[in-house]
């Protein structure tokens, strides 16, 4: 076996991965926090996406920018999404909320393709075609660059969960609702942030892998979806576990399709949440809140 | 279906005048669009009904109908072009596999949460879409599997009906779209549609009561996705093609649509949403882009303002005109 | 008197708190017996526990002879155990009959075959059951109110729709949670009069409580839970004067002071 080969395909799954873990994460902090699946998780994705190639090509912004003003405004727009939709379902029964995150969804997916239509757009970028070697591996630095603000985003978050006071708020609120209230917890500035954080995950992997995949306004969807998964088999409403999850299916989508005559990669997020559903309902890490 | 005593005719003549209507219409005019539409109507009705059953009436989101559909659709069309079957066995067969799919995902999730679940029967729709598109030996892939053969239903004495003209693919449709309402009525107005009901409005309290909530909402799945899967299996011979897009996602949110505008657990309700969201939308010529935008529109308004829908509406009243003041009578103290 | 209900220790961990230890107690058949304690002693949970709507860690029950240990809660409803709950609960969309009706529908030996068939093993049950209803409805004054959705009804009517929806399936034990927390007296005792009328028809009763007055003047006998432990059990009149149940309702302080005092 081709050793470098076999790195090659971990190296690009990792990256995949990191991506998978910043969605899963969003939507899994959303769903802890707030007990809400984020049916459109995926259109902000797409939307960062969007945001960064126009940013890019029609107005010449430069990389690092790009990523930096799609990721505040990802945060803005999850803030404007918490007030603006989510606020009035508080305590609302949970299929509610599934149905008017899928009616925002259909809005934006089908309204990005009404505007945009489904030509797929590819960004370059001055680093587009640069490849990082090393011995037989060759990374694409668009994708060294996403995998790094992966990672850095996830060092984000985990500071904000365990170091500070309202990130132990959001982790409360997730572990057991009633008893943050008790305390004196206000759910509503924690879900506030819960969901800026989570839109901002969401907007800034996709400006992450803009230079990376093509943008269309349906790249969202298979994501999403995928995500919805990993939250299952991470555990419902653990946010590390979503992470784990996420960077393992990466690696084994890599590693199925290099090696596996296998053309049904995309199908290995479901088949491995069935499996687990069957054998270990509470997902692999457990349940960070109770469902 | 709660009716005075003295108006007890009106709606069962109602019902065999609508009926009547529907039979006849392609003996009224043989304009193909219409006839379209009439097949589009049974097939979606009957999808949406399902839908209703489970979560209108028992309060379980599902969105594994169009799973349920696209392998009724599949299971029939493998089953004639490559197995010989004769039509009603590859239909019937079509709708029970879609039956037993169901009950293992509800089985499998329902035991976790209701939560799960939702998220399941997500996943389970678009892993058949995958394995559609990708899995070429079994369904051969994006092509699908085109060129139908004409059904023909072997009728008792003898005759033998040969579905070839648009009119008779109505017929098909639409009489079986008739056959899966009347059940879906059976149950909902029996006691198991009571014990549905009663699940979803306050779970623990059936449980209290002796009602197993598990093995109601394994009979609603099972139901929907029988129904599903044969008019899964007899549209795709109407289409004389079927291929991934049968799995589109396109279809789970046009039903969600209907059963939320209908009214979740409104039985009639839903049948005439589904009517008007097949007729209207095409009358109106908007693209498939701007429909689903304004469906989502219409989604994110039903969920803030009126969750319950036209059939959600007509129980307010009914509550309301409770409510007017009355003579009090002398056996209730407050 | 024969023994109706046998719980034997019964315990019940959540948390890191023993929420219900090694509870044991019998309620004989025919009687009221009531279980009071002051807030976070389990006696919720301890009915949630035989009811069927908590696991337990450690325990068995059995009703009549019947081990009723770790059977769902539906189960334990088919087998003669039916309880109403805190929060008041109620079809909120049905009419009150339907409610009423709903509740007998397990248990009238119609399976989901007859229910389809409409035949006339079907329409006897249905008959039955409305009738049953009706009478239960009169029982507690709610009867005006048949075809009404439930939703129309006050808070104290609903606990009475409650009360009436326990008896429907015929059950042996009806298990009570605060039934008449958060009424007013005139409805406190309406609620005490139907629990005696339909205790003297001949089911037995096991109440949960706040109200001690409440349980004081209806109940045979009293079960006391202190912090998830039973404390005191027997007639009223003994509980009444017990200086650990004393104890245990005025808090801490009483108890410290009678301990300094004691030795």
């Amino acid at each position: 076996m081709d050793v470098s080969f076999f790195v090659q395909l971990l190296l690009n799954g990792i990256v995949i991965g990191v991506i998978y873990a910043l969605i899963a994460m969003g939507l899994s902090l959303i769903f802890g926090v707030l007990e809400i699946v984020n049916f459109a998780h995926g259109e902000f994705y797409m939307l960062g996406a969007m945001l960064a190639y126009f940013l890019t090509v029609n107005w010449g912004f430069g990389y690092w920018a790009t990523i930096v003003i799609v990721t505040v405004v990802a945060l803005m727009v999850g803030y404007v999404l918490y007030e603006g939709l989510l606020a009035s379902l508080r305590g609302e029964s949970f299929e509610r909320s599934i149905l008017l995150t899928l009616g925002l969804s259909m809005i934006l997916q089908n309204g990005a393709v009404f505007f945009f239509t489904t030509t797929p757009k590819m960004m370059e970028t001055p680093f587009s075609y640069s490849n990082v070697v090393v011995g037989d591996l060759r990374v694409p630095l668009a994708r060294l660059f996403a995998l790094g603000l992966g990672l850095a985003a996830f060092g984000a978050l985990y500071f904000i969960l365990y170091r500070t006071r309202v990130g132990k708020a959001m982790r409360g609120v997730a572990q057991n609702r009633d008893a943050a209230l008790m305390v004196g917890i206000d759910p509503r500035a924690v879900s506030r942030l819960a969901v800026a954080i989570g839109i901002g995950l969401s907007g800034l992997a996709g400006a992450a892998l803009a230079p990376v995949y093509a943008v269309h306004p349906l790249m969202g969807f298979s994501f999403v979806f995928k995500a919805f998964a990993i939250i299952i088999i991470g555990g419902l409403g653990n946010v590390s576990g979503a992470a784990i999850a996420a960077v393992m299916l990466g690696v084994l989508e890599s590693l199925a399709g290099g090696f596996l005559p296998l053309a049904m990669v995309d199908a290995l997020a479901f088949v491995s949440m069935i499996a687990v559903l069957l054998l270990r309902p509470q997902g692999l890490f457990g349940r960070g809140v109770r469902v | 279906m709660r009716v005075a005593a003295g108006n007890r005719w009106l709606p069962a003549a109602a019902v065999t005048v609508g009926l009547v209507a529907l039979f006849a219409l392609p003996q009224v005019t043989g304009n193909e669009y219409v006839l379209a539409l009439g097949a589009s109507f049974a097939a979606m009705s009957v999808l949406s009904g399902g839908l209703n059953l489970v979560y209108g009436y028992t309060g379980l989101l599902s969105f594994a109908q169009v799973g349920f559909f696209g392998i009724g659709g599949y299971a029939a069309a493998l089953l004639v072009t490559e197995q010989d079957w004769p039509f009603w066995a590859a239909i019937a067969a079509a709708g029970i596999s879609a039956a037993l799919v169901g009950l293992l995902i509800g089985y499998s999730s329902l035991r976790l949460s209701r939560h799960a679940f939702a998220i399941v029967s997500l996943s389970f729709a678009l892993l058949c879409m995958i394995v559609a598109r990708d899995w070429v030996e079994l369904t051969r892939g994006s092509m699908g599997i085109p060129g139908l053969p004409t059904p023909t239903v072997n009728l008792p004495g003898g005759w033998r009906w040969r579905v070839v003209q648009p009119a008779d693919f109505y017929y098909l449709l639409m009489g079986f779209a008739v056959i899966a309402h009347a059940l879906i009525y059976l149950v909902v107005t029996s006691r198991l549609g009571r014990a549905m009901r009663a699940i979803k409005l306050n779970e623990a309290l059936a449980q209290s009561q002796g009602i197993n909530p598990l093995s109601y909402k394994l009979l609603a799945i099972a139901l929907s996705a029988l129904l599903a899967g044969i008019v899964g299996g007899l549209f795709v011979f109407y289409l004389t093609i079927v291929d991934p897009s049968i799995f589109d996602f396109y279809y789970t949110e046009t039903t969600l649509i209907m059963v939320i505008l209908g009214g979740p657990g409104s039985f009639w309700g839903v049948l005439a949403s589904s009517a008007v969201l097949t007729v209207v939308p095409d009358m109106l010529r908007f693209t498939t882009d701007l429909r689903m935008v304004l469906y989502g529109v219409v989604l994110i308004v039903a969920m803030i303002v009126f969750p319950g829908g036209f059939g959600g509406w007509l129980q307010r009243r009914r509550i309301a005109r409770w409510r007017r003041p009355r003579a009090p009578a002398p056996s209730v103290a407050p | 008197m024969t023994t109706l209900l046998k719980v034997h220790g019964l315990t019940k961990h959540y948390f890191g708190l023993t929420a219900v230890d090694n509870v044991s107690y019998e309620v004989e058949a025919g009687t009221i017996v009531g279980l009071i304690g002051p807030n976070g002693s389990g006696k919720s949970t301890s009915i949630d526990c035989i009811s069927g709507f908590q696991r337990v860690d450690a325990g068995s029950w059995s009703l009549d002879g019947r081990n009723l240990t770790g059977l769902p809660p539906h189960r334990i409803a088919r087998a003669g155990l039916t309880r109403s709950f805190q929060t008041v609960r109620a079809y909120d969309e049905l009419t009150l009959l339907e409610n009423l009706c709903v509740a007998a529908q397990e248990n009238d030996g119609i399976g989901w075959l007859k229910a389809l068939l409409h035949g006339k093993a079907l329409r006897r049950a249905d008959a039955v059951a409305e009738a049953r209803a009706r009478d239960l409805l009169a029982v507690v004054g709610l009867i005006d109110y048949a075809e009404a959705p439930a939703a129309i009804l006050s808070y104290g009517q609903r606990k009475l729709l409650a009360i009436a929806a326990t008896m429907m399936s015929r059950p042996r034990l009806v298990v009570l949670d605060e039934p008449v927390a958060g009424v007013n007296p005139t409805m406190v005792k309406r609620i005490e009069t139907v629990i005696r009328k339909l205790n003297a028809e001949g089911v037995t009763f096991l109440i949960v409580e706040h109200n001690v007055d409440f349980i004081m003047s209806l109940c045979s006998r009293v079960i006391v839970l202190e912090a998830g432990a039973k404390i005191a059990d027997g007639p009223p009149s003994l509980i009444r004067s017990d200086p650990r149940v004393l104890a245990a309702y005025l808090g801490q302080t009483r108890a410290a002071e009678l301990d300094t005092a004691g030795g």
